[in-house]
Protein backbone atom coordinates (compact mmCIF):
# COMPACT_ATOMS: atom_id res chain seq x y z
CA UNK A 1 0.00 0.00 0.00
CA UNK A 2 2.58 2.68 1.01
CA UNK A 3 5.74 3.37 -1.43
CA UNK A 4 8.43 0.52 -1.13
CA UNK A 5 10.80 1.06 1.71
CA UNK A 6 14.48 2.13 0.83
CA UNK A 7 17.61 1.90 2.70
CA UNK A 8 18.67 5.05 4.13
CA UNK A 9 15.93 7.37 2.38
CA UNK A 10 14.30 10.60 4.31
CA UNK A 11 10.51 10.09 5.10
CA UNK A 12 8.61 13.29 4.17
CA UNK A 13 5.54 13.48 5.70
CA UNK A 14 2.75 16.69 5.09
CA UNK A 15 0.11 17.31 6.78
CA UNK A 16 -2.06 17.71 3.75
CA UNK A 17 -4.33 19.84 5.83
CA UNK A 18 -7.34 20.53 3.90
CA UNK A 19 -8.82 23.83 5.78
CA UNK A 20 -6.32 26.38 4.59
CA UNK A 21 -4.46 26.53 1.41
CA UNK A 22 -1.31 25.97 3.11
CA UNK A 23 -1.80 22.33 3.59
CA UNK A 24 -2.43 22.01 -0.10
CA UNK A 25 0.95 23.94 0.04
CA UNK A 26 2.31 21.28 1.92
CA UNK A 27 1.10 18.27 -0.53
CA UNK A 28 2.45 19.87 -3.48
CA UNK A 29 5.73 20.38 -1.74
CA UNK A 30 5.73 16.93 -0.77
CA UNK A 31 5.09 15.34 -4.17
CA UNK A 32 8.10 18.30 -5.71
CA UNK A 33 10.53 16.35 -3.32
CA UNK A 34 9.51 12.79 -3.57
CA UNK A 35 8.41 12.42 -7.51
CA UNK A 36 10.84 15.57 -8.83
CA UNK A 37 13.75 16.61 -6.98
CA UNK A 38 14.93 13.98 -4.74
CA UNK A 39 13.00 10.24 -6.16
CA UNK A 40 15.75 8.17 -4.98
CA UNK A 41 16.37 9.53 -1.67
CA UNK A 42 12.58 10.26 -0.25
CA UNK A 43 9.48 7.98 0.45
CA UNK A 44 5.90 9.84 1.33
CA UNK A 45 4.27 8.35 4.10
CA UNK A 46 0.62 9.45 4.70
CA UNK A 47 0.10 11.31 8.29
CA UNK A 48 -2.75 9.09 8.72
CA UNK A 49 -1.40 6.15 8.17
CA UNK A 50 1.64 6.54 10.12
CA UNK A 51 -1.15 7.69 13.39
CA UNK A 52 -3.29 4.42 12.92
CA UNK A 53 -0.41 2.08 13.48
CA UNK A 54 -0.05 0.64 9.62
CA UNK A 55 3.01 -1.21 9.66
CA UNK A 56 4.90 -0.25 6.74
CA UNK A 57 4.46 3.22 7.31
CA UNK A 58 5.59 3.03 10.85
CA UNK A 59 8.98 0.89 10.11
CA UNK A 60 9.35 3.77 7.27
CA UNK A 61 9.73 6.30 9.77
CA UNK A 62 11.22 4.37 12.54
CA UNK A 63 14.16 3.02 10.16
CA UNK A 64 15.06 6.90 8.76
CA UNK A 65 14.95 10.31 9.50
CA UNK A 66 11.95 12.41 8.84
CA UNK A 67 10.97 15.78 7.14
CA UNK A 68 7.61 17.37 8.25
CA UNK A 69 6.12 19.66 6.17
CA UNK A 70 3.50 21.77 8.58
CA UNK A 71 0.71 24.12 7.03
CA UNK A 72 0.92 26.18 9.65
CA UNK A 73 1.90 26.60 13.29
CA UNK A 74 -0.35 23.67 14.78
CA UNK A 75 2.56 21.61 13.17
CA UNK A 76 0.13 18.86 13.28
CA UNK A 77 2.55 16.58 11.17
CA UNK A 78 5.88 17.99 13.18
CA UNK A 79 3.82 16.79 16.35
CA UNK A 80 2.52 13.49 15.36
CA UNK A 81 5.20 12.23 13.87
CA UNK A 82 7.21 12.68 16.89
CA UNK A 83 4.72 10.95 19.31
CA UNK A 84 4.69 8.36 16.61
CA UNK A 85 8.44 7.36 17.44
CA UNK A 86 9.59 8.91 14.28
CA UNK A 87 13.12 11.28 14.08
CA UNK A 88 12.47 14.56 13.00
CA UNK A 89 15.51 16.06 11.00
CA UNK A 90 13.70 18.96 9.67
CA UNK A 91 10.19 20.52 10.30
CA UNK A 92 8.99 23.44 7.96
CA UNK A 93 6.03 25.05 8.05
CA UNK A 94 4.54 26.45 4.94
CA UNK A 95 3.66 30.09 6.94
CA UNK A 96 7.49 30.50 7.39
CA UNK A 97 8.42 29.86 4.04
CA UNK A 98 5.62 31.95 2.70
CA UNK A 99 7.38 35.12 4.85
CA UNK A 100 10.54 34.59 2.81
CA UNK A 101 9.01 34.24 -0.55
CA UNK A 102 6.26 36.97 0.09
CA UNK A 103 5.68 36.96 -3.66
CA UNK A 104 4.50 33.53 -3.43
CA UNK A 105 1.10 34.35 -2.46
CA UNK A 106 -0.67 30.96 -2.49
CA UNK A 107 -4.77 30.34 -2.93
CA UNK A 108 -6.58 27.46 -3.09
CA UNK A 109 -6.60 24.42 -1.63
CA UNK A 110 -8.53 21.86 -3.95
CA UNK A 111 -6.26 23.71 -7.11
CA UNK A 112 -3.45 25.74 -6.60
CA UNK A 113 -2.67 29.16 -7.91
CA UNK A 114 0.34 30.10 -9.77
CA UNK A 115 1.83 31.23 -6.33
CA UNK A 116 0.88 27.94 -3.84
CA UNK A 117 3.07 25.75 -6.59
CA UNK A 118 5.47 28.58 -7.04
CA UNK A 119 5.74 28.62 -3.25
CA UNK A 120 5.68 24.60 -2.85
CA UNK A 121 8.80 24.68 -5.19
CA UNK A 122 10.24 26.97 -3.16
CA UNK A 123 9.61 24.91 -0.13
CA UNK A 124 10.81 21.83 -2.07
CA UNK A 125 14.21 23.40 -2.72
CA UNK A 126 14.73 23.96 0.95
CA UNK A 127 14.24 21.16 1.91
CA UNK A 128 16.37 19.38 -1.18
CA UNK A 129 18.98 21.51 0.41
CA UNK A 130 18.74 19.18 4.14
CA UNK A 131 18.35 15.82 2.31
CA UNK A 132 21.61 16.61 0.50
CA UNK A 133 23.39 17.64 3.75
CA UNK A 134 21.99 14.21 5.51
CA UNK A 135 23.57 12.33 2.72
CA UNK A 136 26.77 13.86 2.57
CA UNK A 137 26.50 13.34 6.35
CA UNK A 138 25.97 9.82 6.05
CA UNK A 139 28.33 9.12 3.29
CA UNK A 140 31.28 11.33 5.81
CA UNK A 141 29.62 8.47 8.27
CA UNK A 142 31.10 5.64 6.34
CA UNK A 143 34.19 6.98 5.18
CA UNK A 144 35.29 7.56 7.99
CA UNK B 1 -6.84 35.77 34.05
CA UNK B 2 -10.32 34.77 35.34
CA UNK B 3 -12.30 32.25 33.25
CA UNK B 4 -13.05 33.32 29.21
CA UNK B 5 -16.89 33.70 27.99
CA UNK B 6 -16.93 31.02 25.33
CA UNK B 7 -19.14 30.09 22.48
CA UNK B 8 -19.23 27.23 19.89
CA UNK B 9 -20.30 28.22 16.28
CA UNK B 10 -19.80 25.07 14.21
CA UNK B 11 -16.41 23.47 15.31
CA UNK B 12 -15.68 27.01 16.15
CA UNK B 13 -15.07 27.94 19.83
CA UNK B 14 -14.08 31.83 20.22
CA UNK B 15 -13.17 32.95 23.75
CA UNK B 16 -13.69 36.31 25.45
CA UNK B 17 -11.21 37.35 27.96
CA UNK B 18 -13.28 39.61 30.66
CA UNK B 19 -10.49 41.46 32.61
CA UNK B 20 -10.53 44.10 29.59
CA UNK B 21 -12.38 46.30 27.13
CA UNK B 22 -12.94 45.99 23.22
CA UNK B 23 -13.36 48.18 20.45
CA UNK B 24 -15.99 47.68 17.57
CA UNK B 25 -13.17 46.19 15.54
CA UNK B 26 -12.40 43.61 17.91
CA UNK B 27 -9.37 44.85 19.42
CA UNK B 28 -8.52 44.28 23.19
CA UNK B 29 -7.36 47.48 25.83
CA UNK B 30 -6.14 45.94 29.16
CA UNK B 31 -5.20 48.45 31.86
CA UNK B 32 -1.84 48.19 33.34
CA UNK B 33 -1.28 51.31 35.92
CA UNK B 34 -0.80 54.06 33.53
CA UNK B 35 -0.04 51.61 30.69
CA UNK B 36 -3.16 50.21 27.73
CA UNK B 37 -1.92 46.55 26.61
CA UNK B 38 -4.05 46.30 23.55
CA UNK B 39 -4.20 43.14 21.17
CA UNK B 40 -6.58 41.26 19.17
CA UNK B 41 -9.79 39.26 19.87
CA UNK B 42 -10.11 35.69 19.43
CA UNK B 43 -12.51 35.88 17.12
CA UNK B 44 -10.58 38.69 15.40
CA UNK B 45 -7.65 36.50 14.61
CA UNK B 46 -9.72 33.45 13.90
CA UNK B 47 -11.58 35.12 11.44
CA UNK B 48 -8.68 36.98 9.96
CA UNK B 49 -6.41 33.78 9.87
CA UNK B 50 -2.52 32.85 10.34
CA UNK B 51 -1.00 36.02 9.94
CA UNK B 52 1.67 36.16 8.48
CA UNK B 53 2.96 39.82 8.86
CA UNK B 54 2.03 42.14 11.75
CA UNK B 55 3.88 45.75 11.49
CA UNK B 56 2.76 47.93 14.36
CA UNK B 57 3.73 51.77 14.92
CA UNK B 58 7.13 52.28 16.38
CA UNK B 59 7.91 53.14 20.16
CA UNK B 60 7.56 57.00 20.31
CA UNK B 61 4.78 57.16 17.93
CA UNK B 62 1.57 59.45 19.06
CA UNK B 63 -2.04 57.61 18.19
CA UNK B 64 -5.25 59.18 18.71
CA UNK B 65 -8.18 56.48 19.26
CA UNK B 66 -9.30 55.25 16.00
CA UNK B 67 -5.84 55.79 14.25
CA UNK B 68 -4.50 52.82 12.76
CA UNK B 69 -2.16 51.45 14.95
CA UNK B 70 -0.77 48.08 13.66
CA UNK B 71 -1.23 46.43 10.27
CA UNK B 72 -1.69 42.81 9.37
CA UNK B 73 -1.64 40.15 6.51
CA UNK B 74 -2.87 37.08 6.19
CA UNK B 75 -3.39 34.43 3.00
CA UNK B 76 -7.07 35.58 3.45
CA UNK B 77 -7.03 39.82 4.35
CA UNK B 78 -4.49 42.49 5.14
CA UNK B 79 -6.07 44.78 7.64
CA UNK B 80 -5.44 48.04 9.40
CA UNK B 81 -5.93 47.90 13.11
CA UNK B 82 -7.02 50.84 15.24
CA UNK B 83 -6.32 51.98 18.51
CA UNK B 84 -8.48 51.24 21.14
CA UNK B 85 -6.36 54.03 22.98
CA UNK B 86 -5.08 57.59 22.72
CA UNK B 87 -1.24 58.02 23.78
CA UNK B 88 1.79 56.94 23.22
CA UNK B 89 3.42 53.56 21.92
CA UNK B 90 6.23 52.75 24.56
CA UNK B 91 6.48 48.98 24.09
CA UNK B 92 6.51 46.67 21.20
CA UNK B 93 5.68 43.19 20.86
CA UNK B 94 9.20 41.76 19.84
CA UNK B 95 7.06 38.61 18.90
CA UNK B 96 5.38 40.76 15.96
CA UNK B 97 8.76 40.43 14.29
CA UNK B 98 9.76 37.76 14.72
CA UNK B 99 6.94 34.89 15.48
CA UNK B 100 3.43 36.91 14.57
CA UNK B 101 1.70 33.55 14.98
CA UNK B 102 1.92 34.64 18.86
CA UNK B 103 -1.48 36.52 17.55
CA UNK B 104 -3.13 33.49 16.63
CA UNK B 105 -1.74 31.12 19.54
CA UNK B 106 -2.36 33.35 22.30
CA UNK B 107 -3.98 36.07 21.39
CA UNK B 108 -5.13 37.71 24.67
CA UNK B 109 -1.30 36.30 26.14
CA UNK B 110 1.84 36.33 24.66
CA UNK B 111 0.34 37.96 21.29
CA UNK B 112 -0.37 41.19 22.31
CA UNK B 113 0.74 44.02 19.87
CA UNK B 114 1.84 46.88 22.18
CA UNK B 115 1.74 48.73 25.06
CA UNK B 116 0.30 52.55 24.48
CA UNK B 117 0.78 55.22 27.66
CA UNK B 118 -2.77 56.40 28.28
CA UNK B 119 -3.40 60.20 27.31
CA UNK B 120 -6.74 59.84 28.64
CA UNK B 121 -7.91 56.51 29.78
CA UNK B 122 -11.39 57.89 31.20
CA UNK B 123 -12.90 59.35 27.67
CA UNK B 124 -11.57 55.94 25.68
CA UNK B 125 -12.69 53.51 28.17
CA UNK B 126 -16.11 55.31 27.10
CA UNK B 127 -16.10 54.43 23.69
CA UNK B 128 -15.16 50.56 24.16
CA UNK B 129 -16.82 47.55 25.03
CA UNK B 130 -17.38 45.79 28.13
CA UNK B 131 -16.81 42.17 27.87
CA UNK B 132 -20.07 40.89 27.98
CA UNK B 133 -21.54 43.68 25.62
CA UNK B 134 -18.79 42.50 23.23
CA UNK B 135 -18.82 38.76 23.36
CA UNK B 136 -22.96 39.24 22.40
CA UNK B 137 -21.72 41.23 19.29
CA UNK B 138 -19.05 38.85 18.01
CA UNK B 139 -21.45 36.23 18.98
CA UNK B 140 -23.74 37.66 16.22
CA UNK B 141 -21.23 37.75 13.86
CA UNK B 142 -20.09 34.70 14.53
CA UNK B 143 -23.24 33.18 13.97
CA UNK B 144 -23.84 35.48 10.84
CA UNK B 145 -20.50 34.51 9.42
CA UNK B 146 -21.35 31.09 9.44
CA UNK B 147 -24.70 31.68 7.70
CA UNK B 148 -23.10 33.59 5.07
CA UNK B 149 -21.24 30.57 3.90
CA UNK C 1 -33.89 29.72 25.38
CA UNK C 2 -30.31 29.80 23.75
CA UNK C 3 -29.69 30.41 20.29
CA UNK C 4 -28.62 26.96 18.89
CA UNK C 5 -26.19 26.30 16.19
CA UNK C 6 -27.72 24.70 13.15
CA UNK C 7 -27.53 21.47 12.56
CA UNK C 8 -24.54 20.36 10.08
CA UNK C 9 -22.93 17.61 8.64
CA UNK C 10 -18.69 17.33 9.32
CA UNK C 11 -16.97 15.89 6.48
CA UNK C 12 -13.84 13.92 7.31
CA UNK C 13 -11.75 12.90 4.19
CA UNK C 14 -8.42 10.71 4.32
CA UNK C 15 -6.40 12.92 1.59
CA UNK C 16 -3.81 10.28 1.38
CA UNK C 17 -1.10 11.30 -0.80
CA UNK C 18 -0.05 7.74 -1.49
CA UNK C 19 -2.85 7.04 -3.72
CA UNK C 20 -4.59 9.01 -6.70
CA UNK C 21 -8.14 7.90 -4.43
CA UNK C 22 -6.93 9.71 -1.84
CA UNK C 23 -6.66 12.75 -4.22
CA UNK C 24 -10.08 12.18 -5.07
CA UNK C 25 -11.70 12.02 -1.41
CA UNK C 26 -9.92 15.81 -1.06
CA UNK C 27 -11.45 16.95 -3.92
CA UNK C 28 -14.47 15.60 -3.10
CA UNK C 29 -14.96 17.05 -0.05
CA UNK C 30 -14.18 20.31 -1.19
CA UNK C 31 -16.41 20.11 -4.01
CA UNK C 32 -19.36 19.32 -1.25
CA UNK C 33 -18.34 21.59 0.50
CA UNK C 34 -17.64 24.48 -1.30
CA UNK C 35 -20.24 24.40 -3.89
CA UNK C 36 -22.55 21.23 -3.34
CA UNK C 37 -23.91 21.95 0.05
CA UNK C 38 -21.60 24.97 1.30
CA UNK C 39 -24.30 25.85 4.26
CA UNK C 40 -25.03 21.74 6.02
CA UNK C 41 -21.64 20.95 6.17
CA UNK C 42 -18.13 21.50 7.75
CA UNK C 43 -14.81 20.26 7.04
CA UNK C 44 -12.91 18.17 9.40
CA UNK C 45 -9.46 18.31 9.21
CA UNK C 46 -7.95 14.85 9.82
CA UNK C 47 -4.23 16.09 10.31
CA UNK C 48 -5.55 18.26 12.98
CA UNK C 49 -8.18 16.55 14.37
CA UNK C 50 -5.52 13.19 14.63
CA UNK C 51 -3.09 15.67 16.82
CA UNK C 52 -5.80 16.46 19.15
CA UNK C 53 -7.76 19.43 17.69
CA UNK C 54 -11.05 19.61 20.01
CA UNK C 55 -13.02 22.02 18.33
CA UNK C 56 -12.95 19.20 15.39
CA UNK C 57 -13.29 16.18 17.91
CA UNK C 58 -16.06 17.39 19.75
CA UNK C 59 -17.50 18.43 16.59
CA UNK C 60 -17.72 15.06 15.65
CA UNK C 61 -18.89 13.77 18.60
CA UNK C 62 -22.05 15.44 18.74
CA UNK C 63 -23.32 16.07 14.88
CA UNK C 64 -22.86 13.39 12.12
CA UNK C 65 -20.17 12.96 9.89
CA UNK C 66 -19.28 11.10 6.86
CA UNK C 67 -15.74 9.68 6.01
CA UNK C 68 -14.42 9.63 2.55
CA UNK C 69 -11.76 7.45 2.24
CA UNK C 70 -9.42 6.07 -0.72
CA UNK C 71 -8.75 2.82 -0.23
CA UNK C 72 -10.10 -0.10 2.08
CA UNK C 73 -7.82 1.03 4.86
CA UNK C 74 -10.38 3.56 5.77
CA UNK C 75 -8.43 6.07 7.80
CA UNK C 76 -10.34 8.74 7.56
CA UNK C 77 -13.48 6.44 9.52
CA UNK C 78 -11.09 4.71 11.99
CA UNK C 79 -9.94 8.32 13.19
CA UNK C 80 -13.22 9.59 13.20
CA UNK C 81 -14.39 6.42 15.62
CA UNK C 82 -11.50 6.37 17.76
CA UNK C 83 -11.00 9.86 18.90
CA UNK C 84 -15.01 11.15 18.46
CA UNK C 85 -17.58 8.59 17.45
CA UNK C 86 -18.20 6.44 14.69
CA UNK C 87 -19.33 8.31 11.71
CA UNK C 88 -23.00 8.48 10.46
CA UNK C 89 -21.67 7.32 6.97
CA UNK C 90 -18.31 5.93 4.86
CA UNK C 91 -17.32 6.36 1.57
CA UNK C 92 -14.84 4.25 0.35
CA UNK C 93 -13.95 5.55 -3.06
CA UNK C 94 -12.20 2.04 -4.37
CA UNK C 95 -15.85 0.38 -3.60
CA UNK C 96 -17.85 3.02 -5.27
CA UNK C 97 -15.27 2.93 -8.67
CA UNK C 98 -16.44 -0.71 -8.70
CA UNK C 99 -19.71 -0.22 -8.22
CA UNK C 100 -20.33 2.14 -10.42
CA UNK C 101 -17.51 0.45 -13.00
CA UNK C 102 -15.83 4.20 -13.48
CA UNK C 103 -12.31 4.14 -14.80
CA UNK C 104 -9.02 3.99 -12.68
CA UNK C 105 -8.06 7.24 -10.77
CA UNK C 106 -4.75 7.99 -11.86
CA UNK C 107 -2.42 10.89 -11.22
CA UNK C 108 -1.44 11.87 -6.81
CA UNK C 109 -1.02 15.18 -7.94
CA UNK C 110 -3.30 15.91 -10.87
CA UNK C 111 -6.08 13.46 -11.79
CA UNK C 112 -6.60 12.07 -14.92
CA UNK C 113 -10.22 11.60 -16.96
CA UNK C 114 -10.70 8.74 -14.58
CA UNK C 115 -10.44 10.65 -11.54
CA UNK C 116 -11.83 13.52 -12.05
CA UNK C 117 -14.72 11.03 -12.93
CA UNK C 118 -14.66 9.25 -9.46
CA UNK C 119 -14.41 12.88 -7.71
CA UNK C 120 -17.83 14.06 -9.20
CA UNK C 121 -19.50 10.48 -8.46
CA UNK C 122 -18.02 10.76 -4.94
CA UNK C 123 -19.19 14.13 -4.52
CA UNK C 124 -23.23 13.39 -5.39
CA UNK C 125 -22.63 10.30 -3.08
CA UNK C 126 -21.56 12.60 -0.26
CA UNK C 127 -24.12 14.95 -1.11
CA UNK C 128 -26.96 12.66 -1.01
CA UNK C 129 -26.17 11.20 2.50
CA UNK C 130 -25.93 14.89 3.86
CA UNK C 131 -29.31 15.29 2.82
CA UNK C 132 -30.43 12.16 4.19
CA UNK C 133 -28.54 12.76 7.81
CA UNK C 134 -30.27 16.34 7.79
CA UNK C 135 -33.51 14.65 7.52
CA UNK C 136 -33.93 16.67 3.74
CA UNK C 137 -36.22 14.92 1.34
CA UNK C 138 -36.74 16.72 -2.28
CA UNK C 139 -40.06 17.59 -3.36
CA UNK C 140 -40.16 17.02 -7.02
CA UNK C 141 -43.41 19.05 -7.84
CA UNK C 142 -41.94 22.26 -6.05
CA UNK C 143 -38.71 21.76 -7.64
CA UNK C 144 -36.84 22.35 -4.07
CA UNK C 145 -35.96 20.65 -0.93
CA UNK C 146 -38.13 20.86 1.73
CA UNK C 147 -36.38 20.37 5.17
CA UNK C 148 -39.04 18.38 8.27
CA UNK C 149 -40.75 20.34 10.61
CA UNK C 150 -39.04 20.95 13.70
CA UNK C 151 -41.50 20.37 17.09
CA UNK C 152 -40.97 23.36 19.41
CA UNK C 153 -40.30 22.52 22.77
CA UNK C 154 -41.95 26.67 23.37
CA UNK C 155 -43.93 27.58 26.53
CA UNK C 156 -47.17 26.02 25.30
CA UNK C 157 -45.23 22.93 25.80
CA UNK C 158 -43.42 23.64 28.98
CA UNK C 159 -46.10 21.80 30.93
CA UNK C 160 -46.08 18.84 29.39
CA UNK C 161 -41.89 18.59 29.14
CA UNK C 162 -40.32 19.48 31.97
CA UNK C 163 -36.86 18.57 30.48
CA UNK C 164 -37.16 20.01 27.18
CA UNK C 165 -35.69 17.29 24.87
CA UNK C 166 -35.24 19.01 21.73
CA UNK C 167 -34.78 22.20 20.98
CA UNK C 168 -37.07 25.30 19.06
CA UNK C 169 -34.53 26.26 17.06
CA UNK C 170 -34.29 24.50 13.43
CA UNK C 171 -31.03 22.26 14.00
CA UNK C 172 -32.26 19.31 16.34
CA UNK C 173 -29.87 19.50 18.87
CA UNK C 174 -31.17 18.01 22.61
CA UNK C 175 -30.93 20.36 25.54
CA UNK C 176 -31.89 19.59 29.04
CA UNK C 177 -33.04 22.13 31.52
CA UNK C 178 -31.88 21.66 35.18
CA UNK C 179 -31.94 23.18 38.37
CA UNK C 180 -28.78 24.77 39.61
CA UNK C 181 -28.45 27.02 42.72
CA UNK C 182 -31.75 27.69 42.21
CA UNK C 183 -32.27 28.93 38.70
CA UNK C 184 -33.34 26.65 35.33
CA UNK C 185 -30.38 26.61 33.31
CA UNK C 186 -30.21 25.33 29.61
CA UNK C 187 -27.50 22.87 29.08
CA UNK C 188 -26.70 22.14 25.42
CA UNK C 189 -26.12 18.55 24.07
CA UNK C 190 -26.58 17.31 27.32
CA UNK C 191 -28.64 14.34 26.88
CA UNK C 192 -26.62 13.18 23.79
CA UNK C 193 -23.57 13.41 26.24
CA UNK C 194 -25.38 11.48 29.01
CA UNK C 195 -26.23 8.94 25.75
CA UNK C 196 -22.63 8.80 24.83
CA UNK C 197 -20.98 8.02 28.56
CA UNK C 198 -23.23 5.62 29.31
CA UNK C 199 -22.61 3.82 25.93
CA UNK C 200 -18.90 3.51 26.85
CA UNK C 201 -19.41 2.23 29.71
CA UNK C 202 -19.02 5.36 32.83
CA UNK C 203 -21.02 4.81 35.91
CA UNK C 204 -22.08 7.00 37.61
CA UNK C 205 -19.28 8.12 40.51
CA UNK C 206 -17.56 11.42 41.65
CA UNK C 207 -14.64 10.77 38.30
CA UNK C 208 -17.35 10.96 35.81
CA UNK C 209 -18.97 13.64 37.37
CA UNK C 210 -15.70 15.46 36.58
CA UNK C 211 -15.52 13.94 33.23
CA UNK C 212 -19.03 15.01 32.60
CA UNK C 213 -18.25 18.62 33.80
CA UNK C 214 -15.30 18.99 31.40
CA UNK C 215 -18.04 17.60 28.29
CA UNK C 216 -20.71 19.55 29.19
CA UNK C 217 -17.89 23.08 28.89
CA UNK C 218 -17.76 22.19 25.17
CA UNK C 219 -21.01 23.23 24.14
CA UNK C 220 -21.99 25.50 27.93
CA UNK C 221 -20.57 28.25 29.63
CA UNK C 222 -20.07 27.43 33.04
CA UNK C 223 -19.96 30.06 35.33
CA UNK C 224 -16.44 30.90 37.48
CA UNK C 225 -16.30 28.87 40.51
CA UNK C 226 -19.82 26.54 39.74
CA UNK C 227 -17.61 23.69 39.39
CA UNK C 228 -18.88 21.89 42.54
CA UNK C 229 -22.39 23.09 41.65
CA UNK C 230 -22.25 21.72 38.37
CA UNK C 231 -20.70 18.26 39.04
CA UNK C 232 -23.21 17.67 42.18
CA UNK C 233 -26.25 18.23 39.65
CA UNK C 234 -24.64 16.20 36.17
CA UNK C 235 -23.80 13.50 39.08
CA UNK C 236 -27.07 13.53 40.09
CA UNK C 237 -29.50 13.72 36.40
CA UNK C 238 -26.93 11.33 35.27
CA UNK C 239 -27.58 8.73 37.66
CA UNK C 240 -30.95 9.15 37.22
CA UNK C 241 -30.33 8.80 33.26
CA UNK C 242 -28.08 5.67 33.69
CA UNK C 243 -30.82 4.34 35.70
CA UNK C 244 -33.62 4.59 33.69
CA UNK C 245 -31.79 3.12 30.53
CA UNK C 246 -30.58 0.24 32.36
CA UNK C 247 -34.59 -0.73 33.51
CA UNK C 248 -35.43 -1.18 29.57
Amino acid sequence: MTDQNRKSCVVIVPCSGIGKTYGAVSREAAYVITEDLRPEDTQLVALSMLVLGDETARAAVAGNSAITIDGCKLACASKMVKESGGKVVQEIAVLDVYRRYKQFKPQGIGELNEGGLQLAKALADEVAVTIDTLASDNKGGRNA
Amino acid sequence: MPEFLETMVDKFTFKVAPDRLYNAEGLWAKLEGNLVRIGLSDFLQQRSGDVAFAEVKPVGTQVAFGDEIAAIETIKVNISLTSPVTGRVVEVNPAMTTAPEAINQDPFGAGWLAVVEAADWETDKASLLDPQVYFAKMKLEAEQEVKKQ
Amino acid sequence: MPDLPKKKVGVVSCSGEELAEGTVTRLAALKVLEQLRPADTVTICLPLFLAGGEGDRAFARFYPTIAVDGCELRCAARATELYSSKPAASIVVRELIAENDLGQPEGRRRLNQAGLQAVDATAERIAALVDELLGKYSDRQAGTFVEPQTVSAGPENSQETEKAVACSCSSGIPIQNVQIGGQEVTLIALPLIFEQFRQSGKTPSVATAGELLDTVKLYNSVPENTDEQYKTILLREYAAFYEKESDR
